[in-house]
């Protein structure tokens, strides 16, 4: 089926976050809209699905017009959503999950089996291994994911619409993602990607769409533009990456002897490794996602219980970015402020004592909201209304501000468009400089060849040389 | 609109009861704040509200759900009393003793609740209001046997003498110096949570404790003592109304303030001024319902009737508009 958007613009407060968009999405095709964080890509996708309306504009399925701000006629229609952040009941099982979605009232028998042998078949046929039984909060991201497409496939949905699939995914993931939605579209789907990643917008899609700043820029044929050219629509002029300067590794900052973590359902998930980190170095720890990063990364970061040797000095401060902003990095219902300021109630300047000053405290956001360019209204906004992007910012200048001896940092850049990783990236190198040791985990090969002075991979809780089955 | 809606439930409840508007609006009016006695007990009846309006902030703004604030009232009343029987204490000491051993008693008993919650993984939802009944039970026991006054008639202690009473403004009225100490724990709570590092934790752990523990706080103790606050704002509220209005106790000496002020301070957003705008709005319904029951035929019943339609009223009211005015998901 065919979805167009017509004219659409939509306002929070004076920042227009869609400003006249127009975009038709065919079927059979993988049409990416591609943008900046803040350039209003999800907004579109909220408008799509009928969370938000918009000011002014109309939608339109097959010909016909399509109501606005009606999320449950949008799904009737077949127009289904992956969106960024997840939708799953963490309480519930996958099972459960995949059935809530095809419930839709209070009325009638649940047979969970029924409600969910659409989804068991859809998920043999991707060969995809998954859990129906598992409690959704308990599966890695990764597996999340998989379960937010099952639920967006099942129901006869004809147009689906992915916003940033791949952010969190390692490269294997994101690569059978994109097979996923290649066959999706050969199917006779309409697809759309929300992306901000150049290279998987080359690999998967057949057109682009490119906004800045809520706008529209372009949109081609993806055959017929290269990557330069959707990078020069996405952010304009482009500073060059400056490149890592290798430098001697100061004094042994942490040590690590048999550590071993266990996870939430008491499975061990870190099984006795062995790490160790100088100041001023960055060391790089890769793998698929689920192989026990968050728990090693939880109990470098000292907030989950281990076993084993692990040395750090007493004094040292530990930054923590975690793998999910929302709920281990953010406090949504606070404001950019506040968030700001957790963690930095020892810095000079912003207490007298044991009190706040609440002036300076204000001028000392300000700056810092300027400096990593968080794009919010105010500092009082709540940390909740910005894009992920800019949530991303937010967690990753708080950390970097408190000037940590020890960085603890899973997927730093996740979310974020070209010219904020470039931006963090260059922070982190910085912080490096400066002597701190940065434990860097992330999934994304192209970060940590671009940061880390070594890199090791975890596989299955323990640590190996290179990433086993992967494109390293 | 608040006021709106207020006047809206006040009209329902009166057609209700078949009184005519304009009349019954009229003594409604005039007996919150018609004359000196209308003010004094429209503020009477705000003095416990913003007490334990505020201990009912600080601990649910930690995410702890103290519903005990009735208990924790009438702990701090039995202990003010308590130290009234033990010491010969007179004049200003005394007020000021008495009001910190409520302060006290409400503390430990919240601090009891926190406790449990932290460390035992009791919720305080259910802890608090089980010691509801354990300090009801407390009272009742109390003023028939070790604080009961001298001649053993009726269920009470003895009265204070009038100069360790908190002083009153006009010898008419009942309206008392704890007007004071509601304000100033007003301005206090909003500067906990403005300035001080601890008020700052309260929050940031009711918002997010995970957050918070990343972060090298104690999520655990920060409960604690935020209990162990909001306990002594609603201990310090029983302490106000024995010290201020009583001068003694009895077996109704909870009159359902811990309850009231639940709603109260949601009304006031959680928030210290706040909550103080909601105790003087129900403050002063409640004296002007009482003043209609009194000189109308629809008896008592009436005063609890507009209590619970105004403030069901303003709370649907505000979900309503929270629910149509955020536009997002």
């Amino acid at each position: 089926m065919s979805v167009v958007v017509r004219g659409v613009s939509k306002r929070f407060g004076r920042v227009p976050a869609l400003d006249s968009v127009s975009v038709e999405f065919l079927p059979g095709e993988v049409h990416a809209v591609l943008g900046e964080n803040g350039a209003g890509k999800s907004t579109l996708v909220q408008v799509l699905a009928g969370f938000i309306v918009p000011d002014e504009g109309s939608l339109e399925i097959d010909g016909e017009p399509f109501p606005l701000g009606d999320p449950v006629a949008a799904r009737a229609r077949g127009l289904a959503m992956v969106h960024q952040h997840f939708t799953l009941v963490p309480a519930f099982t996958v099972a459960e999950n995949v059935a809530l979605d095809r419930a839709g009232s209070l009325r009638g028998r649940l047979d969970l089996a029924e409600a969910t042998s659409e989804a068991r078949d859809r998920a043999a046929a991707l060969g995809w291994e998954i859990d129906f039984e598992a409690r959704a909060g308990d599966l890695p991201v990764g597996a999340q994911q998989r379960a937010e497409v099952l639920k967006a496939l099942c129901g006869g949905a004809r147009t689906i619409v992915l916003d940033e699939p791949t952010a969190v995914l390692s490269p294997e993931e994101a690569d059978d993602l994109i097979r996923v939605v290649r066959g999706l579209a050969a199917e006779g789907k309409t697809v759309v990607l929300i992306a901000h990643k150049l290279s998987e917008v080359a690999r998967a899609a057949d057109r682009v769409t490119v906004l800045r700043r809520g706008r529209h820029v372009a949109t081609a044929l993806v055959s017929g533009t290269t990557t330069d050219q959707m990078a020069h629509w996405m952010v304009g002029d482009r500073d060059p990456v400056p490149v890592s300067a290798s430098r001697a590794p100061g004094r042994p900052l942490l040590k690590a002897i048999g550590l071993r973590v266990w996870g939430d359902r008491g499975n061990e998930a870190v099984r006795g490794i062995d790490l160790d980190l100088a100041e001023g170095e960055v060391l790089g720890i890769g793998g698929v996602d689920g192989n026990g990063q968050v728990e090693l990364a939880e109990a470098l970061a000292g907030v989950r219980p281990f076993s084993g040797g692990l040395e750090v000095p007493g004094a040292a401060r530990v930054g923590y970015i975690p793998q999910d902003r929302q709920t281990d990095g953010l406090a949504l219902t606070m404001s950019v402020e506040d968030n700001l300021r957790i963690g930095h109630e020892g810095d000079p300047g912003l207490s007298v004592g044991r009190f706040w000053r609440p002036r300076a405290v204000r001028s000392w956001a300000d700056a810092l909201r300027e400096r990593f360019d968080v794009r919010s209204a105010g500092a009082t906004s709540l940390v909740g209304s910005l894009s992920g992007g800019n949530q991303q910012k937010v967690v990753v200048a708080r950390v970097l501000s408190q000037r940590p001896d020890l960085l603890v940092a899973v997927n730093p850049t996740r979310g974020l468009d070209l010219k904020a990783v470039d931006f963090v990236h260059g922070q982190l190198r910085e912080a490096a400089r400066a002597g701190s040791g940065i434990v860097l985990i992330s999934t994304d090969l192209d970060e940590l060849e671009a940061l880390a002075d070594r890199t090791v991979f975890l596989q299955s809780g323990r640590l190996t040389d290179r990433l086993v089955g992967g494109a390293a | 609109m608040t006021a709106a809606i207020v006047l809206a439930s006040v009209l329902v409840a009166l057609w209700v009861f078949g009184v005519d508007p304009v009349s019954g609006v009229s003594l409604i009016a005039k007996g919150a704040f018609g004359d000196k006695f209308g003010v004094a007990r429209t503020l009477v009846r705000a003095v416990p509200l913003v007490l334990v309006g505020l201990g009912v902030v600080v601990a649910w703004r930690a995410g702890v759900f103290n519903i005990g604030g009735e208990g924790q009232y009438v702990v701090g009343g039995l202990a003010a009393a308590w130290l009234a029987a033990a010491l010969p204490l007179v004049g200003p000491l005394a007020m000021v003793s008495f009001l910190a051993a409520a302060a006290l008693g409400g503390a430990c008993l919240a601090w009891l609740a926190g406790w449990l919650e932290v460390h035992r993984r009791v919720p305080a939802v259910i802890t608090t209001i089980l010691l509801n009944f354990v300090s009801l039970q407390a009272l009742d026991w109390a003023v028939r046997g070790p604080l009961q006054e001298p001649t053993r008639q009726r269920p009470l202690s003895a009265r204070l003498p009038s100069e360790s009473m908190l002083p009153r403004f006009d010898p008419q009225t009942d309206l008392h110096a704890g007007v004071f100490v509601a304000v100033a724990a007003v301005a206090a709570i909003w500067a906990f949570f403005r300035y001080s590092h601890a008020g700052f934790l309260v929050r940031l752990v009711g918002e997010n404790p995970r957050v918070a523990r990343a972060n090298r706080t104690d999520t655990g103790r920060t409960k604690k003592l935020a209990m162990a606050l909001s306990g002594a704002l609603c201990g310090l509220a029983g302490g106000v109304t024995y010290a201020g209005v009583s001068g003694q106790i009895g077996d109704g000496f909870a009159e359902g303030w811990g309850f009231l002020a639940i709603p109260v301070a949601l009304l006031g957003g959680l928030e210290a001024w706040g909550v103080l705008a909601a105790s003087l709005l129900f403050g002063a319904l409640l004296a002007g319902s009482e003043n209609l029951s009194r000189f109308s035929a629809v008896g008592p019943t009436v005063v609890y009737v507009i209590q619970g339609l105004s403030v069901l009223g303003v709370l649907a009211a505000f979900r309503w508009r929270r629910a149509g005015g955020a536009g997002g998901p």
